[in-house]
Formats: structure tokens, C-alpha cells, sequence
């Protein structure tokens, strides 16, 4: 108790010198979120190496290595600035994002499995909709903060229909995975907020009323009808979908108790399941080191999650809780989602495992998420 | 109180509390579901994970090659570029531009020079033989240009591959055809019986489908090899985990000597179309042409039962399966029309064999004691042939029966008998088996059957007919079966008479009348006849089998019973009396060199009775020589062909004097042809002399 309080007192530096709050850096939450991009760093590197022994192709791995470097130091620098400070660029922030959303759908994006969500520069691309998922937590938590925890009908309405504008353009891309993504987060920020629990259940009806019509009505597509469906009995299905699931599933279910090694996966450098270095990462890291190796990494997740909730608790100000409740929710949803496709028990959607899967869009958002629950931890006692 | 509850209220924290409750409920099926994945069922995972991602990829083996008994190569291999058709990818492409694709296809090969329909594509294509990813064999044997421009108009023609494999090649031509036998694609009924065999079978393998193909195919297939393979989604070998090599299969040397096949083959057509030559016949029943289509001829080895030369007319040439076999040219090849050029007269054709029979019709006399002190004369006892014998009580049935022309040959014994082939000899000696008390009608049967008749010889090729020797009980059976066929089931005296003579429904393969000829000279030792001497390892040469002689069994033939058979069949082709009476064969054999080279021989003529129409008799001579220790026994079957000591016994004659006089030709492949041909051209100044030399001599021995 004496240590921490001194320690306390040493922290409350009244001068503002602006390096005071790095002493109070979550050494947990950045060691193990740095820890899941190094491990995924690898297993993009095993996926993708080739079969040559001579020449294993480093590509990847060199690039996946430069978003890490990248996604720390814009992690470090959403950390720097006082995020109560920030507030004040976020509307800019969002409604520009929204702005490159709406670029993305003319010929200027590009269109990848049948999305239209990039843009690209030279090698790289860029993912405007992941980028965005950090601005609107942020603009989503400023204006709940200001109903001090309690949301009236109309209140939560504005909300919902500030989510809106995302997930509509996001629709528009017909990446409905990440608009689920987008979903979630709402949902766990207006519970955070102070949504009542009434409205709650009313929403949650209306949800499924909406999904049931929005599946029935024929707008989606027939192969993303497969990729919702085909999880439950992939023998049954010939589509591409339930190849994908299957080979995963071998692929997992092959890795035994403690895998085949690093760069042994014989479904893995077969490169039998698609996108195994993308969204279906998660396949590799279950064949090469098994159930101990799988079950570590969805601990190192557990840990960012814990220490996200615990900041969220500590947070001086709703915002802070709010931000940190946010970000929470994006990891837990899209780490369960994204994993749960690869198992089997989820339909697939298009969404990587945050900080494992290859990708710069995602690191750097990850990574930027990390930043601001970070900021927020190292100013707990500064007084708002 | 801590400082995180400095401005939340209670109820924000159960909030912050039901958020982490579910952030961490969502772990729990996770890991379930792992559990499940990777303890519970990771042996079946591991074992999809190897089934997709080890591939057994199977090596094919050369096949064995056929050589002659001085190790000539018979059948060899050759490399040959075969078009294939990858199913998978094939599968892609639209049914319209699927139908241009093969009609470009089909006409490129075509101009090539190997001409090739669009539906014999789009059949080998559509066939479900071959699952959905297979490479489909389409055309066999395309050219070397068109493989290269194959490869380089790929993007004309997706999913069309050339690959090179071996197929058989013949450099005699058609050279013992029928004995080599052929190769072709497995059909269904033979996948499932090979299904256990020790050697690997694919899908569009070859397998021997006649003669010493399919009889030696054990031998002859190659032991595939295997490789297992790690393979990556695309089928891209990643690593070898293990190889077996394949193992080329054993060459076979025949007994064969292609000399002398190549001049039987060759004496078999000309003395068929010798026999066609002679003038239509005008009798009272009616008009009989010597068609001669068709004829067999089998010289064998009698001191071991192997087999030297045999040679079926029509024949075929083996080239044409090399391909695979059009249906066109399969039907012809099957056309009874074209007297079924495929069948293997030697071994499958069953004729009745005539005055040839009569040896053993004789023997059996002897050896029941019919001739002999118990019986009704003595060997040298003279019998009185008027030409013409009365059955004794005849019951019904034919009662009178003839020589052949109701030629009368006066006072004959049992040498002369056969020497001269009489048949009222023979028919009394029936009779007395039919009639006599203590006898068994049935002795001429027995005797038959004990030199072979009736059953199969054995020999080493596949397919072999059994022929027949009648009996009453088999007849009674025959009639049972088939009522309409007889007059009645009764077996009756005319019928001993009939079979006494090689006649009625006496039936036997060449190979058997030529197998029971080296059992009578060789004294009484019966041989299963050998086609096979070897089986050699392909690489080191060294032998890996020898097949012995096969003896079926040692006839009791003491030199009181084979003195006067063999004596009198000696005079058949040297014997002629002050009064001109002469031996069957004296005219074919005339100067002959007999000192040098003794031959003796017996002729046959057979009627084969055809449902409404006459035919013209078969011909038959079996010969052999040089005696007293024959090394060669020889039979000639000529179908529709008249007298066998008119158009067999020349040829018989022709084949041994060639022997005799040691004037074999060497028969010379393709390849040393051209050899020859081309040193010819190297010295022309040469040349004009001797080939002029050449061509005298051809004229003389013709």
C-alpha cells in the first residue's frame, strides 16, 4: 500500500511535464498485443514462405514486420496526445473517414473476393473500413459520454443512427462482415453508455425481425447466403465456403495436442485452405502448434481483453470508459468471430483476427485501438 | 475506496460487468471447439490431412519383350507419344467450344498422318472408365512435329497434354501373330480379376489379351512403381517421401525359331493358293470350288513336345492393336466372312482328321490283340480290300461304305493299309470291335484318347480347343441336347466305322494331331507342348525360369506295335509297286532326298459336313523326319483344299526338303532389310551380279 501510494503521489505531477503519464504505460496490454503480432508475423511467414527450401519467399513476413513497426509507432502516437484533447479532431477524423467510405465505392477502390474496400497505392492497399472503426468508437463514445450514463429513447436513437452511416456505406461494399463488426460495437458501447434495458430488448427484437427480412428479401447474394450457411454442415456443400471450412478444420484437428511445428503444417504449406494467411490465419497457428499453441494465443487475447476492461473501469471519465468499452468489443467480437469461422462453430465473413492476421489496414487500427485504451490508462488520475 | 469508482455509479459497473461476462464467454466454445478439433478427433483429421496431401503417384513398368528360341527380339518396345485429354481442366470449357476444340483437335492429328475421327475423341473423352480428374489416353502414336506444335498452340487447345509411353513393337510385321497375341486396354471384366494380383493395375493399363501376351502376361507385365508424394493444393510435389523403382517385366523366349515359322507361314499361304488354283469340280451332288481360305500348320519338336513353327492362315497384323484397334478394323478382324483372321487355327480350329487317325485306329487294334494271335489276323496277315465294305447284319443306318473312289487296293496288310489308306481295312477292324464278343467297341476311343484326343494338349497359349472323340454315351447326350441334330441317339456300327477312319464326329485341333504324331514316333512319350523355353531377366539376361519338357504321359507303345505302324507309314511317301499302286503321298515326295533325309508321313482327307451346301474336303498331311529319329513332325490342315496327298503333303514336302537340304532362309527384319538395302547402295559396282544370282535361285526353289 505504501509503494503504491508514493508511486501515486510521484504520478500526479501538477507541472504537465508530457512524458509523466508513459510511467504509468500498461506494460501487460502493449507486451501482449505486441506478442500476438509477432506470433502472427510468423504465421504469415509460414504461410506464405513456399515450398523452397533454397528460397523461402520473405515477402510477407518483411511486410507484415513493416505494419508492426508502423502499427507501434502510430500506437505510441495515439497514446501521446491527452485523448480528452483529441476529442476535439475526432468529428474531423470521422466524417472524413466516412468521406474515403464513400470513395472506396467509386472506381477509385478496388474490389477483392467480391468486395469493393480498398484502394490501392503501388503493393499496398489500403482498407479504409478498418481505419474507421477507431474513429467511430471515439465518435460514438463523445456523444454518449455527455448523458452522464443514462440514454433516453431519443438519445439512443441519435446513436444508432450515427452508427448508421458507417454500416450503410460499409453495406455498400457488401462487406457485411465488417459491418457486424460495426454492429457490435454499438451495441457494446450503448449497453456501457446507459441504454435501457427495455430498449435493449426492443433493439435485439428488431434485429432479428430485420436480419430474417433482409435474408428472405434476396438481396444477398448466393454465395454469401453459402458462407452464413455452410458452417453447420460443410460436408454437404460443394461451394468454395465449405472447401474453405473443411480444410481449415483438417488443418486445426490435424495439429494434435501440441502441432506439427513451426513450418511442418503439411495442410499449410500445401496451401490448402485460402486466405490461410489472412482471415483463415487462425488454421495455421492450430496445425503447427496445436491445442497449447492455440489455446496461448487466445490467452494473449484474453490478457488484452482483461486489461482493456480493467482500464475501462479505471477510466477518470465516461469517455475513456466508454473508448476502452469500444475497443474491447472490436477485439472480442472480430477474435471470435474470425476464429469461430476457422473452427467451424461461425459462418465466414471476411474479417481478420486482429494484430495475427496479415494486413496493414488492420495492425495499424488494432494498434491505434491499443494506443487510445493506453492514453486513456496512463491518464487514470489525471483530474478531467 | 479505489480510485476506478471515482465517477461511476453502481449500476455502469454491473454494465462494464455483463460486457466482460459475455467478452469472456465468447472463449468458452472457442475452446471447446479446439478441444473438440485437435484432442477428441485429431486421428481422423491427421488421417484427411495425409489423404490430402500424400499422393501415391504410380511409375509404369516396361512390359517384358518375346524373343525367339535363338533370342531374337519378337516383340519389343517402343516409345510412342501418346495425347491425353486432363478431364479437370477440360471440364471448364463450354460444350460449344468443347465441340470446336475436338473437331480442331481431331483435324490437326489427322493432317499429322494418323487419321483420327471427332467422335473417337469425344468417346475416349466422355467414357466413364476414367474418373473426373483423370488424363484421358486419346490418341496413340502422333508424330513428333505435332507434339511440338501441340505444346506450342497450348493455348488452342486447354487440357490437351502429350505425355510418352511405351507400346509394343513388332519387327518381324506379323510375323507369328498368332501365337504373339496382342495387348489392349483393360477391359472391366478383367479389372476385377486382376484386382489381386501381385502387379498393380491402372485403370488404362494394358493387358495380353491372346497368345503368349496374355499366356506369360504375369511374366511379361512390368512391376509398376511407386512413389509417395507430399503434394500442395495444385498437386505440386513438395517432397518424395518414399520410391519404389519400377521394375521392367521378364522377357519370354519361345521355343519358336523365327526361320522356320517365317517358312511355314509362308509354305501354309502357298500351298493355299496352290489348292485354289485347281479347277472347279462338277459332280452329281453338285458343284464343288476349292476355296482354300483358310489353314493351320504346327511343326513341332518331338523328342521334347516344344513347338518350332505355327502358323495360322488368314493372320493379322499385330501393328494394327498398337493404337488401340479401330472398330472397323476389329470387325473385319472378326468377320467370319474374312475367316476370322484373329482365330488361332492351330490351337482353335478343330477338324476331323481324316485317314490321319488311322495309326491309332491301328493301334488300338494291336494293342487289344484284334490283330494279333486272339484277334482276327496277324499284322502281316493280307485282308482283301474289294473297295467296298458291307456291314455284317447291318441293323440300319449306312451299311455300305468305300474307299475314297471305290479304289480297290486287292491283298493288304496292316502296313499297306496305311501306306495305300485304306479305308475297307479299317472298317473291318471296327466292325470286329463293334461285333465281336470280347471286344470293347469303344477300343478305338481309348486308343485315341490315350494319344491325346479329345482333351487339351496343354500347351502354353490360351484358348485352346479340346475336340472330340464320339462315343455312345456321348452321342446319347449329343442327341438329348439336340434331337433335331441326329437321326437317332443310338450309337450304331456305321458310326465305329465313321471314327475308325477319323470321320463323323471325330474332331481334332492341328496342334493334336501333330502332338499325337510325336508321341507315336518318339516312342510313346506324350508331351504337353512348350511355346515358353524361358523366362530371362530383362537387364542381366540371366534365366529365371526354364521350363522343363512336360511329359504327360509314357504310352505303352512296345516296337511290335510301332515297327509296323511307323513301316507302313514310311512307304506313304516312298512306296510304289511294280503295278503303280503307290503310297498316298509318293507323288508329293517324288525326288525327294530321301537317303539323306528319311521322311515319312500321312495323309487325310476329311469331309466337313456343312448344312446344305457341299464343300470341298480338307486336306491333311502329317510328316516327319529325318527317321529313323525324327526331330521334326509337321501337320498342314487346308481347309476346302481337295486331297491331302495332292495340296498337304506338297507342302509338308516343300517345308522338309528346305530343311533337309539346309537351305532355311534367315528371315530378316524390317531394320536389317534397310541395313542391307543401304550397305547394297554403299557398293553398287557389286551388286548387279549377285542380284541377278539372287533371283535365279528364288525362281528354282518356287
Amino acid at each position: 500500500m505504501k509503494t503504491r501510494r508514493n508511486r501515486k503521489n510521484f504520478n500526479l505531477n501538477p507541472t504537465g511535464d508530457p512524458w509523466s503519464p508513459w510511467l504509468h504505460v500498461d506494460i501487460a496490454l502493449v507486451l501482449s498485443s505486441v506478442a500476438l503480432a509477432i506470433i502472427g508475423a510468423f504465421m504469415v511467414y509460414s504461410a506464405t514462405r513456399g515450398n523452397d527450401p533454397e528460397a523461402y519467399d520473405r515477402a510477407y513476413l518483411n511486410r507484415q514486420l513493416l505494419f508492426l513497426v508502423v502499427g507501434v509507432a502510430a500506437m505510441t502516437t495515439a497514446a501521446y496526445f491527452p485523448y480528452r484533447r483529441i476529442r476535439d479532431w475526432v468529428p474531423a477524423v470521422f466524417w472524413g473517414g466516412m468521406f474515403l467510405l464513400l470513395l472506396v465505392l467509386t472506381p477509385l477502390g478496388v474490389e477483392r473476393n467480391g468486395t469493393k474496400a480498398w484502394f490501392e497505392f503501388g503493393s499496398f492497399q489500403l482498407q479504409p473500413s478498418e481505419l474507421c472503426k477507431i474513429a467511430y468508437i471515439f465518435m460514438l463514445a463523445n456523444y454518449l459520454e455527455r448523458f452522464n450514463g443514462r440514454l433516453d429513447a431519443r438519445q439512443l436513437g441519435n446513436g444508432l443512427l450515427l452508427g448508421l452511416i458507417p454500416i450503410g456505406l460499409i453495406l455498400l461494399e457488401t462487406d457485411v462482415g465488417t459491418a457486424l463488426v460495426f454492429i457490435a460495437i454499438t451495441m457494446g458501447m450503448l449497453l456501457v453508455a446507459g441504454a435501457q434495458t427495455k430498449h435493449i430488448l426492443v433493439l435485439t427484437v428488431v434485429g432479428v425481425i430485420l436480419s430474417a427480412l433482409v435474408w428472405s428479401s434476396g438481396v444477398l447474394q448466393d454465395y454469401q447466403q453459402d458462407r452464413l450457411t455452410s458452417f453447420i454442415d460443410p460436408a454437404s456443400s460443394q461451394t468454395e465456403a465449405a472447401y474453405q471450412q473443411t480444410q481449415a478444420q483438417i488443418a486445426i484437428g490435424s495439429g494434435g495436442l501440441t502441432g506439427q511445428g513451426f513450418g511442418q503444417g503439411q495442410q499449410t504449406r500445401g496451401e490448402f485452405v485460402p486466405e490461410q494467411h489472412t482471415d483463415f490465419i487462425f488454421s495455421v497457428i492450430g496445425e503447427e502448434f496445436g491445442f497449447v499453441g492455440s489455446v496461448s494465443v487466445l490467452a494473449l487475447f484474453a490478457i488484452v481483453m482483461w486489461r482493456c476492461m480493467r482500464t475501462a473501469r479505471k477510466s477518470p471519465d465516461l469517455l475513456g470508459t466508454l473508448i476502452c468499452c469500444g475497443v474491447m468489443t472490436l477485439f472480442a467480437f472480430q477474435m471470435f468471430q474470425s476464429v469461430g469461422m476457422t473452427l467451424g462453430i461461425m459462418p465466414i465473413t471476411g474479417i481478420p483476427i486482429p494484430f495475427v492476421s496479415y494486413g496493414g489496414s488492420s495492425a495499424i487500427s488494432c494498434f491505434v485501438g491499443i494506443g487510445l485504451v493506453l492514453n486513456i490508462h496512463m491518464r487514470r488520475y489525471q483530474v478531467v | 475506496m479505489s480510485v476506478s469508482s471515482r465517477y461511476l455509479p453502481q449500476s455502469h459497473r454491473l454494465r462494464l460487468a455483463v460486457l466482460a461476462a459475455v467478452a469472456i464467454s465468447l472463449f468458452v466454445p472457442l475452446v471447446a471447439r479446439l478441444w473438440y478439433l485437435q484432442v477428441i478427433k485429431e486421428t481422423a483429421f491427421v488421417e484427411r490431412a495425409a489423404d490430402n496431401t500424400t499422393e501415391t503417384i504410380i511409375e509404369l513398368a516396361p512390359r517384358g519383350r518375346i524373343l525367339d528360341a535363338k533370342g531374337r527380339i519378337l516383340v519389343d518396345n517402343r516409345a510412342s507419344i501418346l495425347v491425353t485429354i486432363d478431364k479437370e481442366e477440360m471440364a471448364t470449357v463450354g460444350a460449344d467450344d468443347l465441340q470446336d476444340l475436338f473437331f480442331d483437335l481431331a483435324t490437326e492429328i489427322s493432317r499429322s498422318g494418323n487419321l483420327t475421327k471427332v467422335t473417337e475423341i469425344e468417346s475416349a473423352y466422355r467414357s466413364n472408365r476414367y474418373g473426373p480428374f483423370a488424363e484421358v489416353p486419346v490418341v496413340q502414336d502422333i508424330s513428333e512435329e505435332l507434339q511440338i506444335y501441340l505444346a506450342e498452340y497450348s493455348y488452342k487447345f486447354p487440357g490437351v497434354n502429350t505425355t510418352v509411353t511405351t507400346v509394343r513393337d513388332y519387327p518381324y510385321g506379323s510375323l507369328a501373330a498368332h501365337i504373339l497375341g496382342y495387348v489392349g486396354l483393360l477391359s472391366e471384366d478383367e479389372m476385377s480379376s486382376v484386382a489381386l494380383k501381385e502387379k498393380t493395375y491402372l485403370a488404362n493399363d494394358e493387358i495380353g489379351k491372346s497368345g503368349i501376351e496374355l499366356f506369360y502376361e504375369d511374366a511379361l507385365r512390368g512391376t509398376p512403381g511407386t512413389k509417395v508424394v507430399t503434394v500442395d493444393k495444385f498437386n505440386n510435389i513438395l517432397e518424395v517421401n518414399e520410391e519404389i523403382p519400377a521394375k521392367a517385366g521378364s522377357d519370354v523366349q519361345l521355343t519358336i525359331d523365327i526361320d522356320l515359322q517365317a517358312l511355314a507361314e509362308q509354305e501354309l499361304a502357298r500351298g493355299l493358293s496352290i489348292a485354289k488354283q485347281q479347277p472347279t469340280k462338277f459332280e452329281e451332288e453338285g458343284v464343288v470350288i476349292f476355296n482354300a481360305p483358310a489353314g493351320a500348320m504346327v511343326v513341332m519338336d518331338p523328342r521334347d513336345g516344344s513347338i518350332l513353327a505355327m502358323a495360322s492362315y488368314p493372320t493379322f497384323d499385330p501393328e494394327l492393336f498398337v493404337s488401340g484397334i479401330s472398330n472397323d478394323d476389329f470387325d473385319e478382324l472378326t468377320d467370319p466372312g474374312n475367316f476370322l483372321p484373329l482365330l488361332n487355327r492351330a490351337i482353335q480350329g478343330t477338324y476331323p482328321p481324316g485317314s490321319t487317325f488311322k495309326p491309332f485306329t491301328a493301334y488300338a487294334a494291336l494293342d487289344t490283340g484284334l490283330i494279333g494271335s486272339r484277334g482276327i489276323l496277324s499284322v502281316n496277315d493280307p485282308f482283301y480290300d474289294e473297295g467296298v465294305f458291307l456291314i455284317p447284319s447291318c441293323e440300319g443306318g449306312t451299311c455300305r461304305f468305300q474307299n475314297a473312289g471305290e479304289a480297290a487296293y486287292g491283298d493288304v496288310d496292316l502296313r499297306l493299309a496305311l501306306t495305300y489308306s485304306s479305308d475297307v481295312y479299317f472298317y473291318n477292324l471296327a466292325a470286329s470291335f463293334d461285333i465281336l464278343p470280347g471286344f470293347d467297341l469303344e477300343s478305338v476311343q481309348v486308343a485315341a484318347k490315350s494319344f491325346g484326343y479329345g482333351s487339351r494338349t496343354g500347351v502354353t497359349l490360351a484358348g485352346e480347343g479340346s475336340g472330340r472323340i464320339p462315343t455312345p454315351a456321348s452321342r446319347r447326350d449329343a442327341y438329348r441336347e439336340n434331337p433335331d441334330a441326329f437321326l437317332t441317339g443310338q450309337w450304331l456300327t456305321g458310326d465305329t466305322l465313321n471314327t475308325s477312319i477319323g470321320q463323323g464326329d471325330v474332331l481334332a485341333t492341328p496342334l493334336q494331331i501333330v502332338n499325337s504324331y510325336s508321341a507315336l514316333v518318339n516312342g510313346g512319350t506324350l508331351y504337353a507342348p512348350n511355346l515358353g523355353k524361358r523366362i530371362l531377366d530383362p537387364i542381366t539376361g540371366e534365366t529365371q525360369v526354364e521350363f522343363a519338357p512336360r511329359v504327360l504321359k509314357e504310352i505303352f507303345l512296345p516296337d511290335a506295335f510301332s515297327e509296323p505302324i511307323l513301316e507302313g507309314l514310311a512307304a506313304v511317301t516312298t512306296w510304289r509297286s511294280e503295278i503303280g499302286t503307290e503310297g498316298t503321298a509318293y507323288n508329293a515326295f517324288k525326288d525327294f532326298p530321301h537317303e539323306q533325309w528319311p521322311v515319312s508321313g500321312k495323309t487325310g482327307t476329311s469331309e466337313k459336313q456343312v448344312e446344305n451346301m457341299l464343300i470341298a474336303d480338307y486336306g491333311l498331311f502329317v510328316g516327319w523326319g529325318p527317321n529313323p529319329e525324327p526331330e521334326y513332325v509337321a501337320v498342314v490342315v487346308l481347309e476346302e483344299a481337295g486331297f491331302g496327298g495332292q495340296v498337304a503333303a506338297p507342302v509338308i514336302r516343300r517345308y522338309f526338303e528346305t530343311i533337309a537340304l539346309d537351305n532355311v532362309p534367315a528371315f530378316l527384319s524390317q531394320a536389317e532389310k534397310d541395313e542391307i538395302a543401304k550397305e547394297q547402295a554403299a557398293r553398287p559396282s557389286l551388286t548387279p551380279v549377285t542380284e541377278t544370282e539372287n533371283i535365279n535361285e528364288d525362281n528354282s526353289t518356287s
